[in-house]
């Protein structure tokens, strides 16, 4: 069942959408969705980490021995995430002070390391990059959607990726739904959205 | 519904009780309605808004669900406008519509429909709505602020925090005859102790609650107020005063003994009502919140399938009597 | 044993390119993210008691090397002459070090200005080292010679009420500031005048 590279890529987008379809990487997409900038931002660096990784490993994946593979896939995502964080430190830095841990963390999340071993180690360069920017968009999308949802009617407010300038959405006599910020809100969000995924998807 | 047939034990004819969702619903609702024409009464027009407006936004919650799952649609039942009922009852009369509808959300969608619908919630859903909803608008809850145009004759500091920001001075403005008759700030429904005793006997009475969860948990209260007002006099309220003020009856009689919240068996049910009783006096007296009742109710509903565990009778096995 | 020595090659190579990657990375942006840390973190509180100078203090600093530790000085410029640096020490606190950022005119010792950075205090309490100027607003116009303790210790600088050792760590390192700038004097002169 060869799929083309179009196929790859869409299906990170809504076949395979990562923290709703596959239900993977869920502890950045619960605890740094508090604004629009966080997770915009969480989603880029985390794709990037992912191109980067999956073109890697595919380009090497005849040359890694089995038996010592995982290894050599954190090997390569830590490098790739050391330097997401460092330049991020560069150009964002108040962005890197809000994502703080979460971005060391792209190491152990569990998409990366999964599209590692269940695709590029197994696929060509380009159908291995296509899905990795299938995947990291998708991931990216996902972010952005709930954190809209969060932070719109959680805070009332909007935040611009980049400027980080907070656009209020609402009137001024508008309550925030402070509920939905706290780290509950997120898993009930998160639920209510893969609830909505699923009646979409089941037609 | 569809493994009933499993229970069968013996042969037609039947004779039906005449119990149903819909007969139990009705009676809630009347058990509920001394409390509430006590409420209405008292706040006039925008308490019977605030009760209109969350029984149909229940109702109208419930509907889509079921539409939107594809389920039958169970608005018939009365249970969604007994939820909302509830829920709106625990509310002062000032709070605004946005604030039912998203509570009425959260209680149907968040807190029955989700996990299953009707009888399979972990939780009682008008509780997860409040305990949500006091969370997030922490000054529309506040009754001292919501109630702030109200002069109904009467000492208008919730009783609670009165206490708690001025030590037991501040009882002298109180009686408690008073406080039994409904002479205290509060939500639409939770001060009339009285109307909340006389519904939660006929509930009781109907066998639609079981007395051994709400006897315990006064009894909770009771005990752990006493100790904490021997302790201390000047900054402990005294047991009584625990018992009338606050959600404590209407807890006591309306919100603990929901049904698949709560446990089955005898001693198990002593426990979950005196645990509920204790946790709720803890957290007014030494606690952040002003009301413990919400929050000691989830609480124990969390333990509810644990406390059922405890000597369990075995079904079909006989008893000494039978 | 040819297969176990192949493994360790790969893994090693591996490490050896990433480690290499890493260092070039590092070396390009080490500059950037020093000046990125110094506009969000100490930035606001430099200007702040810098006010009033003609210069941007961030990009005109340079660092003198105190026994084995290198420290960052920053210097404004008041009416067209570069009299003031700013640098900063740590004292005790309650909660860890206190960092506490000093501004003092070169010509006459005068303290300018002192502002709390980094501190992990009671918040509520010794936190308002940092969101309140009660205390830090003290140690304006003082000399920088002038022994500096709190009331309790029998000096002159009024504590923050309920968190004396929070202000006995601000005079600490207002005191460890004192003496490395006499410590220093010459040669930030030397450095300033280059």
């Amino acid at each position: 069942m060869a799929k083309t590279v179009v196929q790859e890529f869409t299906k990170g987008l809504w076949a395979e959408i990562p923290p709703f379809r596959l239900v993977l990487g869920l502890c950045p997409v619960l605890a740094v969705t508090k604004t629009v900038e966080n997770g915009v931002g969480m989603g880029i660096a985390t794709t990037f980490v992912l191109v980067c990784s999956n073109i890697l490993i595919s380009l090497l994946r005849n040359v890694i021995p089995k038996n010592v593979r995982i290894a050599c896939f954190i090997v390569v995502i830590a490098t790739f995430v050391i330097v997401v964080e460092l330049v991020m430190q560069a150009f964002a830095y108040p962005l890197f002070l809000k994502l703080g841990i979460f971005i060391p963390l792209i190491v152990v999340n569990c998409i990366v390391l999964g599209r590692a071993e269940a695709f590029a180690a197994k696929n060509g360069v380009v159908s291995s990059f296509a899905d990795g920017l299938g995947i990291g968009i998708g991931f990216t999308l996902s972010l952005t959607a709930l954190s809209i949802f969060r932070e719109v009617l959680g805070s009332g407010t909007f935040t611009i990726p980049i400027s980080s300038v907070s656009v209020p959405v609402f009137g001024p006599s508008f309550q925030p739904f402070n509920f939905l910020v706290e780290a509950p809100g997120a898993f009930v969000c998160l639920g209510l959205m893969l609830c909505v995924m699923n009646m979409l998807g089941k037609k | 519904m569809h493994n009933q047939k499993l229970l069968v034990s013996s042969h037609a004819p039947y004779w039906h009780n005449g119990s149903s969702i819909s007969g139990k619903s009705y009676s809630f609702m009347l058990a509920a309605l001394p409390a509430v024409i006590m409420g209405i009464y008292q706040y006039g027009l925008p308490a019977l808004g605030v009760l209109a407006l969350s029984i149909s936004c229940a109702m109208i919650w419930e509907l889509l669900m079921d539409l939107a799952m594809r389920r039958p649609v169970s608005i018939g039942d009365g249970n969604a406008a007994v939820i909302g009922l509830l829920f709106a009852m625990l509310l002062p009369a000032t709070a605004p519509w946005w604030l039912v509808v998203a509570g009425t959300f959260v209680a149907i969608i968040i807190g029955k429909q989700i996990y299953g619908g009707i009888g399979c919630n972990p939780f009682n859903p008008s509780l997860v709505a409040i305990a949500i909803i006091m969370l997030s608008w922490k000054s529309f809850m506040d009754f001292n602020e919501a109630l702030v145009n109200y002069d109904l004759g009467f000492y208008m500091v919730y009783p609670l925090s009165a206490v708690k920001h001025m030590g037991t001075s501040v009882l002298s403005n109180f009686s408690m005859t008073g406080l039994l008759l409904g002479q205290q700030a509060g939500g639409i429904g939770t001060t009339f102790g009285l109307g909340l005793i006389i519904g939660g006997l006929y509930l009781i009475l109907r066998g639609h609650i079981r007395w051994e969860i709400s006897l315990s948990f006064l009894l909770g209260v009771f005990v752990t107020a006493y100790f904490f007002n021997i302790a201390d006099p000047d900054k402990y309220a005294p047991p009584l005063f625990h018992i009338l003020t606050g959600y404590s009856l209407i807890a006591a009689f309306f919100l603990l003994t929901e049904d698949s919240s709560s446990p089955v068996n005898f001693v198990p049910m002593l426990i979950y009502g005196a645990v509920a009783g204790f946790l709720t006096v803890l957290i007014r007296n030494i606690g952040a919140f002003v009301d413990g009742a919400v929050f000691a109710i989830l609480l124990v509903n969390v333990s509810n399938p644990l406390l059922d565990k405890i000597r369990p009778k075995a079904m079909g096995k006989g008893t000494e009597h039978a | 044993m040819r297969e176990m020595i192949r493994l360790f090659l790969v893994i090693f190579l591996f490490s050896c390119v990433s480690g290499g990657l890493l260092a070039v990375v590092r070396s390009g942006t080490q500059e950037r993210i020093e000046y990125q840390q110094l506009k969000f973190v100490k930035g606001p509180t430099i200007k702040e008691i810098m006010e009033g100078c003609s210069n941007d203090p961030l990009s005109d600093r340079f660092k003198i090397m105190d026994g084995d530790k290198e420290i960052s000085f920053f210097v404004g410029e008041f009416d067209g002459k570069r009299s003031v640096v700013a640098f900063e020490s740590f004292g005790k606190g309650f909660g860890g070090d206190i960092g506490v950022i000093i501004a003092v005119n070169l010509e006459t010792d005068e303290i300018i200005g002192i502002g709390v950075t980094t501190h992990s205090e009671t918040p509520g309490l010794g936190s308002r080292a940092k969101s309140e100027p009660d205390l830090s607003s003290q140690f304006k116009g003082l000399s920088i010679k002038d022994p500096f303790k709190v009331t309790a210790d029998g000096g002159k600088i009024d504590s923050i009420s309920g968190a004396t050792i929070t202000s006995r760590g601000v005079c600490g390192a207002v005191v460890t500031s004192a003496s490395i700038y006499e410590r220093l004097k010459n040669d930030i002169l030397k450095k300033i005048k280059a």
